[in-house]
């Protein structure tokens, strides 16, 4: 069942409970004081008919010492026309009956309760009718006698009938007025809730970008703000999973894609090999090829596995001197002169792992040399700044462009390819500089312009400054 | 003589097309990009284009396009092997497909079925007095009818379309039985054996040893 109708149902139950409790305790109340009230009337009643019988059978001329019966029949035959609808009736010691009124019940009960110094009443109902019935003795001239009288009170009873019947109607209206109002304020109450709800199931059929509207300031509200961060937690979370496996996806088609072509080449020329006689020449470009492919393949899973032992490794970092590593650079360029190379420094020392520091800037230098015309200058450069040692490594080559930026650490992206391969380029050197540089903490950063050159160049924080 | 182009950026894989098809009797040109390509095809006529999919400059599904209306058949040579990649190129109106890594075997058996659809192979095929008839399925020696059955049929016309190359047993199983090969060679000697008996091919469908079968022919 849903919880504003639970709220409801309650509601309706608790109010008709108490309302129909206090109505029936009101209604009880006014018809008991109204009977009490009618019931000292009719016992004041009958003891002015006593006084009245009494004085009456006095003054009656004295034939005889005891009242007759037919004495008795006159006076209260007297006595009941002296007012309206008065009904009486009168008995004897023995409860013979002397006079007795029309429609006067014919039952004894009332005199057994009845003595001289006590009156008593009850209550009857004859014929749809209610009556107070009253018995009172009177000692008159030897004779005790019992005067009962009859007072009509059904007028009461159906006024307490009435008050029922009024209430009933009265506690249905409120029940039907005080359910709708409850329904409104239970479901604008559970509002909060079925937002929640609706953004919960919507999230569940993947819809992970829905957010819950926040509609109340209280608990609930709390509740739906904790939900929508908890929801953009998970959102992020599930975006960056489904990025690694995009990437990862990319990288092992990348890898297979790349993996094919050399394979084909030596497949091709060793199945030549072997099934064909081939002339001299023939010969050795076949055999030429698949060297130089099987090479290639070579340097490609060597490349990977740097990658892969990079990623995992622990990094040892030692204070280095910057001279150290821009002597081994130009120690390693001096032998290539179809580049025209530059090393510029300022003097200092960087905190890192020297041998993997060397890699990433011959991997930088040599993409600079594939990106450029032979001839051209490429300058390296270190600075000390504010915040550590910035390396730069600049040419004058082709440049990328801005949308392939982005893309240019990830393995085996290359803007030109054919180029890149005619130089034993396998896309990797970039992926592996941008690992070893996160392990730095550091990133590397690229300014480019198509056919101006590119700078690329990262920031080897000093000791105990944090970068971004 | 037929003539076909070779686009593809890597040298060594144009090398070993170039290679193959020139042995097969068909002439080559081979070039390692699309801009290239595209000049050379406006220049020249070809038979049948050789184009891998992704090239520097131009890429091989727009030069696909720019084929097309040529009517000049294509097959399209690519790394990408997923089924939404080899669809894309049939539905821009490639005649075949070919994988890398591809062997070389299969390169020609696949340009020679997309040349014999458009009727640009020689039907007839002959080998000293040994005449082939590829469209008629008939075969003469000396000009007396040879009656072969189908297996033997295709077995003479892949040994002719390979002359004096090494045919290993997978191969001609893989290209005739079109199945598996199991390693079970009884089959094919058996084929091979009556081959020869039929032509008089006794010393001319040498065995090699350990690989297979190679038809010598003197060039």
């Amino acid at each position: 069942m849903r919880f504003s109708r639970k709220l409801l149902l309650w509601t309706i139950i608790i109010m008709a409970i108490s309302l129909g409790f206090s109505g029936f305790y009101f209604v009880n109340y006014v018809f008991e004081t109204a009977l009490t009230r009618e019931i000292g009337q009719a016992m004041e009643e009958s003891s002015i008919l006593q006084f009245a019988f009494q004085t009456a059978a006095l003054n009656v001329p004295v034939k005889y010492d005891v009242l007759s019966d037919q004495t008795i029949e006159q006076i209260t035959d007297n006595l009941a026309s002296g007012g309206s609808g008065r009904r009486l009736r009168v008995l004897d010691q023995q409860g013979q009956g002397i006079y007795t009124g029309d429609g006067f019940p014919d039952d004894k009960a009332l005199l057994s309760q009845t003595d001289p110094v006590h009156d008593a009443y009850e209550i009857i109902r004859q014929e749809e009718r209610c009556y107070i019935r009253t018995c009172t003795v009177i000692d008159v001239l030897n004779r005790t006698l019992y005067l009962e009288t009859m007072r009509d009170v059904t007028e009461v009873f159906r006024e307490r009938q009435l008050g029922f019947t009024v209430y009933r109607r009265v506690t249905l209206l409120m029940l039907v007025a005080g359910s709708v109002l409850m329904h409104g304020i239970s479901s604008w109450l559970t509002r909060p809730i079925r937002l929640l709800t609706r953004a919960t199931r919507r999230m569940a059929e993947g819809e992970y970008t829905y957010r819950a509207r926040k509609v109340s300031q209280d608990e609930l509200g709390q509740l739906t703000l904790d939900f929508n961060r908890m929801a953009s937690a998970l959102e992020e979370n599930v975006g960056k999973l489904e990025e690694e496996i995009k990437s990862r996806e990319d990288f092992v088609a990348a890898f297979a894609h790349e993996l094919k072509t050399p394979l084909t080449a030596i497949i091709g020329y060793a199945d030549m090999l072997r099934s064909r006689r081939l002339d001299e020449e023939k010969l050795f470009l076949s055999a030429n090829y698949i060297y130089t492919e099987g090479k290639r393949l070579e340097a490609m899973s060597f490349r990977l596995l740097d990658i892969m032992v990079t990623k995992r490794s622990e990094l040892q970092v030692q204070q280095v001197d910057v001279s150290q590593l821009f002597q081994y650079l130009s120690h390693m360029y001096q032998a290539d002169h179809t580049m025209y190379f530059r090393f510029i420094y300022d003097p200092g020392s960087v905190r890192a792992e020297p041998n993997l520091m060397k890699s990433v800037l011959m991997n930088l230098v040599d993409n600079a040399c594939k990106a450029s015309e032979p001839g051209s200058l490429i300058q390296v450069t270190g600075r000390a700044e504010k915040q550590g040692y910035r390396f730069f490594v600049e040419d004058q080559g082709m440049g990328i462009p801005k949308e392939e930026q982005e893309k240019i650490t990830k393995a085996f992206y290359m803007v030109d390819k054919s180029r890149s391969r005619s130089r034993n380029g396998a896309g990797l050197g970039l992926a592996l500089c941008s690992e070893i540089l996160t392990l730095h903490g550091s990133r590397l950063e690229i300014e480019s312009q198509v056919g101006k050159g590119t700078t690329m160049s990262f920031l080897l924080p000093w000791e105990g400054q944090v970068t971004v | 003589m037929i003539r076909i182009l070779i686009v593809d950026d890597e040298k060594p894989i144009c090398d070993l097309i170039d290679l193959n098809l020139s042995a097969a009797g068909y002439q080559c040109s081979a070039v390692q990009d699309g801009i290239q390509a595209l000049s050379l095809i406006e220049s020249r006529s070809f038979d049948l284009i050789l184009l891998d999919v992704m090239l520097p400059g131009v890429d091989g599904y727009d030069i696909m396009e720019y084929i097309r209306p040529l009517g000049i058949p294509v097959i399209f040579i690519t790394a990408k092997y997923e089924v939404k990649d080899r669809v894309k190129g049939l539905r821009l109106g490639a005649d075949d497909y070919l994988v890398k890594p591809f062997d070389v075997v299969e390169l020609v058996a696949r340009v020679e079925a997309v040349l014999r659809r458009y009727h640009k192979t020689d039907s007839i095929l002959s080998v000293e007095d040994v005449v082939v008839d590829v469209d008629g399925r008939r075969v003469t020696k000396a000009g007396r009818p040879v009656e072969l059955t189908n297996k033997e049929f295709g077995l003479l016309v892949l040994f002719i379309r390979n002359k004096n190359v090494a045919l290993f047993r997978e191969s001609l199983y893989e290209q005739v039985w079109e199945g598996e090969y199991t390693g079970d060679s009884r089959t094919l000697d058996l084929h091979v054996q009556r081959l020869r008996k039929k032509l008089g091919w006794e010393r001319r469908l040498a065995a090699v040893y350990k690989v297979g079968y190679r038809l010598e022919v003197p060039e």
